[in-house]
This record gives C-alpha cells, structure tokens and sequence, in this order.
C-alpha cells in the first residue's frame, strides 16, 4: 500500500495570513482565491455569451447602450424581462446549490450525500406537487416545496435513530425518502387532470424559463445572508469530518454545529428549489468539482458557490442552445452532465477499493 | 454511563492525580473506553460528575475544556490529501476563533509539537502516505499541538507494530517526565501498561476493581478476577514490573527460576530441559532429580 516514492504535496509550510489589526488573522490560501475568481469570470463570460446568441441576442458591444436605457424595445425586453433575470436566477441558485451540496456532502462526509441524493430535492418537489395537484389553492407551489423539503429533511432526521449523528444511515435513509416522495409525485401526476399535470412536470424536471426579477431577489436575499453563516461554519464542520470524539476533543460543539449547517442547507436549497424546481446534481457536482480544484481539505462554500453559479450558468447556455429551435429544461441538461459525472465518481471509487 | 439503553458504566469513582501515568486496563466491553470518553466529554454521564481540577467539566465551554484535555481517540478519520503540517496546525483549534486563525504561537506550538514526535522531516508529506506507525506518531503531534496539561489517548498502540508501540510510549513518557503532563490512556496489553504506568485502574463489567500502582494492581488473583486467565506474574527481567504469563492449555512448563515472595505456583510438574538436566518443582524450590546420560 506504501508507495515506493512519497508524494509531496504542494504548498507552503506556514499558512498565509491575512492580518488586519491585532486582532483580526485570517488564513488565505492561493489556490482557492484563484480557482473562485476562475469561476467568477467563466459564469460572466458564459453569461454575455448567453446574452448575444441567437436571433433576438445582443451583442457585446451593444450591451453598455441598452443598460443605460437607449437601446430598442425588443432588446430591452430580451434584456430585462427575459434573459437577464433567467441569468441571475441561474448564478445565485447555482451557487445555493453549491453551497447546500458542500455543507451536505461534509456532514454525511459522504461525496454522494449531496441534497438531491437524500431527499430534499424529491421532497421538495413532493411538497409542490401537493400544493398545486394534490390539494391546489391552499399555498402556492414555491411554499408547498420549501414545506416539503423541510418534512423530508426532518423523516430524515427521525429515521436514522440517532439525529445528524450517523452520517453513513443518513445517506441511506436520504435515499429511502427520496424514493417515497418520488412515489408520492408519481401518483400526484397520474391522478389529476392533464393540463396541470403538465405544467408540474414541467417545474419538476427543474426550468428556469421565464423567471422573474423577483425571483432573483428571493435566491438572491437567501444565499446573501445564508453565505456568511455558512463561510463560519466552514472550520468547525472540517474539524467534524475528522471524526466526532477528535472533534469534540478540540473544542467544537459537534452536535449543535451540523444542526445549524443542515438548518442552513435546507434552506438555501429550498429557496433555490422553489425558484427553479429541482434541478439534480448542480449540488453533487460544484462542491466536488471545487473541492478537486482547490485541493483542499474542508468544505469550501466560496469555491462551490462560485462553481455551482458557473454549472448552471453553462447548463442553461446549452439548454437554450444546443437543439436548434428547443429550448431544454435546464435540468434535463444537468442530469445528463451529472450523470456522467457520476459514473466517473463512482468507478474511481471502484478502482480505488480494487487496488 | 450509557449507550442508548444498557448502562456501561455503574458506579464508579476515581481520581486521576495530577503529573502521572495512568493507564486503565481491562477485558474488551469492560467500559474503559468509554471512561475516557467521559473524561474527554466526548459523552456525557446519566447521572454523576466529572471534575477537573475540583470544578465541573459539564459546565465548561467546548474550546476552554479543550485548552485543557487533548484526546486521541481510536480510529480518528484524516481527511483526503492533507499534508502532515496542516493536520498537526488543526489542533490549534480550540487556541484559535473566527477571526484569529492564526497566530506566532500557534506556529511555535505546531513546531514543538513535531519535534517532539520527530516527523519535523514528515511536514510536508501527505498523511496518507505514511506508515502505521508514522501516522500514529502524526496524530499523537495534533494533539500535542493543543498544549493541554492532560492528555487522554484511547488504544493509541493497537494497530502499531512491537517496536512502533514501544516508540509511542517512550514518548508518552518523555512527555510525562518532561513536561509534567497527565497522561491518562487505555491499553489493551496488560504487560506495557504495567510496565509503562504510574497508576493502574483495572476495570471489569462498568466497575473499577483495582487502583494503584503496578506492583500492587497486577497480581495472578487480579488477572484472573478481571480477565478471566489463569496466569503467572512476576517481575520482568527487563524493567523489573510486573508481568503476566497466560498459562493457557498448551505450552506450559514450570520453571521456577528463582524463589520469588509472590509468585504461586500453581502445579507440581516435571521439567525435562533438552540436552540438560531434569528437575522437579517441589513448593517453590528446584531439586535437580536427574541427570541426562
């Protein structure tokens, strides 16, 4: 098992910190700064990119006359009522997601234990298949999926024995409750009428078609205040990962700190949910993609924000473009990328045992 | 002291004086992991109090408990790809907070640390990458890297081979002479526990059935009572404490090499050294029977 040669890991013998004051050191790695900023300019880039294709696009250079106001009807429609907004949705929900995928995947210290894995994302769509099919006018649907994240996330909880404790039954439990509120949807959609059947299924497999600027300020609230919460949280949740007697035996309020993380988990992935309907694996992927890149060794909220935005950005760029003439729900995107993805993880987790 | 519904632990008191090396030994399921969980407020009592230093621990905050007791617990989980500097740098945690992440003393500690466990030369490896008994030595810098008066370890030489368990505790006791710290750990192998302990509490059944030091703790009677071995004891020729000789249904031959006050034994037998003589033990004395032809 012990190579013949010791890998040598990069990297400097002391950390860089960041000093402000005498009382104020903050450690500042390179590599993660580098790889968020990265991220920062491919979602822009793919985000102008997205903005001047296609025929009712506007091009780079016409972009600074319509923000001031100057530009022709139509293209201040294409602009603020239809692609912009889509846009800013597609980045703050993509970074929700990353951030909730990051926080889920340290507490289940799990790659695979990601929201949509273990439940939320099929609660929550349970939750709004309630609302508009099962018992239609009494809440609307995005409150129905945040509801119904949260009942899934709680079954969760109560089914394990043992709370957040036991991060391998969660993933395991995630997985049953996942499977039921599918179920649930399934029967939900078989039983009512075609017209509104439709259109649920269409929010189910996660759309970010005609979104409005609302929306961007309910994602958009949400992770803002949410960020910060999760960026403290980020050194007690790697001391966790390194086992809870280590943990606890270094000062960190094991129990109350992966509560707070799955409380602020839930809820960024339900605001986002409820925006953009479940759209799968932009929580599985961006925290591990970050996490690859940057090599480090905790959960990294900024990187996976930043990946996360950058996914959906690029997904919606190719649901919009890739059929000539269709427009893909965003999801179907996701999945397909995400599957692949997962196949990767998965066989390297194979070829690892085998050796 | 309990796991969901079974006590593990009834009924115990015990005092762990301050600048020893205590070790707590005991039959696998006996709870003295789980007394040191307790100690390390990894658990917490049903009922009863742990105190440190005369006051409460259950009332102390997480970071100013662990200012004072480290814990290396069994089987910690290193996460993927970490450089040995950087796992030993996250025992600085409990010294550190939200915004001082950082500081001289914690570098200065850090580097103490892996001097002390001599992988200053490891600091860049990844921790995956090292053997056993490296690795143990890694785990056992992070929480030295605390700078704690007590240190409680949980089996810290189970999974090591003879000369690596030796290593560890050697520097345990450095540590302990040096430096004053409390040590407090439980051991699986009765004989380095004997050897390497101050003070021994033998645990059986949740219950402390012997406190003390080595000499008086580990007795054939106490050995038997505990782990239910019939064995002989006797001073090692070594470092002169005691040590437990199973006598288990094969490979036994008594020899009774020098008339001790308090070793029994237990049969008459005839003993037939190969290409020598042959002798009988007879109450406690040799009486040489026969010579070979």
């Amino acid at each position: 098992m012990t190579p013949t040669t010791a890998p040598r890991a990069s990297g400097v013998t002391d950390p860089r910190v960041l000093t402000l004051g005498p009382r104020v050191a903050v450690v500042v790695r390179p590599r993660p700064v580098v790889v968020a900023i990265t991220f920062v300019a491919v979602t822009l880039l793919a985000g102008l990119v997205t903005l001047a294709v296609g025929e009712l696009g506007i091009a780079v250079g016409e972009l600074p006359r319509v923000l001031a106001g100057e530009g022709s009807r139509a293209q201040e429609w294409v602009l603020f009522t239809s692609r912009a907004p889509r846009l800013g949705v597609a980045a703050l929900a993509g970074a929700s997601f990353g951030v909730a995928g990051a926080i889920f995947q340290s507490v289940t210290r799990n790659p695979l234990g990601s929201p949509d894995v273990i439940g939320l994302g099929a609660g929550a769509a349970a939750g709004a298949a309630a609302a508009a099919l099962v018992w239609p006018g009494y809440v609307s649907v995005p409150v129905g999926a945040l509801t119904g994240a949260a009942l899934a996330i709680t079954a969760v909880y109560l089914g394990t024995g043992r709370g957040f404790a036991a991060p391998h039954r969660m993933v395991v439990v995630g997985i049953a409750v996942g499977a039921m509120s599918l179920a649930f949807v399934q029967l939900a959609l078989v039983r009512t009428s075609r017209e509104s059947a439709q259109q649920v299924a269409v929010w189910l497999t996660g759309s970010l078609a005609a979104r409005a600027v609302e929306h961007v300020v309910v994602v958009g609230l949400v992770l803002a205040v949410l960020l910060p919460c999760a960026l403290a949280l980020t050194r007690p949740l790697q001391m966790a990962e390194m086992g809870d007697d280590l943990a606890t035996g270094v000062g960190v309020p094991v129990r109350a700190t992966r509560t707070l993380a799955v409380v602020v988990a839930v809820l960024l992935t339900g605001a986002a949910v409820s925006v953009t309907g479940p759209i799968a694996f932009v929580a599985l992927t961006a925290p591990q993609i970050a996490r690859r890149l940057t090599r480090s060794t905790g959960p990294g909220m900024i990187a996976a924000a930043c990946c996360g935005a950058a996914l959906l950005v690029l997904a919606d760029l190719l649901a919009q473009q890739l059929i000539p003439g269709i427009i893909l729900p965003v999801g179907v995107v996701t999945a397909g990328l995400g599957g692949v993805y997962l196949a990767f993880l998965l066989v390297r987790e194979w070829k690892r045992v085998a050796v | 002291m309990a796991y969901d519904e079974a006590p593990v632990i009834d009924g115990l008191d015990l005092a762990v004086e301050r600048g020893s090396f205590t070790v707590i030994v005991g039959p696998n399921g006996c709870g003295k992991s789980t007394l040191l969980r307790a100690l390390a407020r990894t658990m917490r009592p049903r009922a009863g109090r742990i105190l440190l230093d005369g006051a409460p621990i259950a009332g102390m905050r997480g970071k100013e408990v662990a200012r004072r007791v480290a814990l290396l617990p069994q089987s910690p989980i290193a996460p993927e790809a970490i450089t040995v500097g950087d796992l030993v740098a996250r025992g600085r945690f409990p010294h550190q907070g939200l915004l001082r992440q950082w500081s001289p003393d914690d570098a200065r500690a850090v580097a103490a640390a892996l001097e002390a466990t001599e992988t200053v030369e490891l600091r860049e490896r990844l921790v995956s990458s090292l053997s056993g008994g490296q690795r143990q030595r890694v785990w056992l810098a992070m929480a030295l890297a605390q700078e704690t008066e007590v240190l409680l370890l949980d089996e810290p030489t189970t999974f090591l081979d003879v000369s690596h368990q030796v290593e560890v505790l050697d520097l345990l006791t450095d540590l302990n002479r040096r430096r004053g710290t409390t040590i407090v750990m439980v051991l699986h192998g009765i004989n380095l526990a004997a050897r390497y302990a101050d003070h021994l509490f033998a645990m059986c059944e949740g219950r402390l059935v012997a406190s003390g030091a080595p000499g008086d703790v580990v007795t054939s009677d106490l050995v038997r009572q505990v782990f239910g071995l019939d064995a002989l004891v006797m001073p090692d020729p070594v470092s002169g404490s005691p040590i437990v000789l199973p006598r288990g249904r094969h490979h036994v031959v008594e020899v009774a090499v020098q008339r001790l006050d308090h070793v029994v034994v237990a049969r008459h037998a005839e003993v037939h050294i190969p290409g020598g003589d042959t002798f009988r033990d007879v109450g406690g004395a040799l009486e040489q029977h026969q010579r070979p032809r």
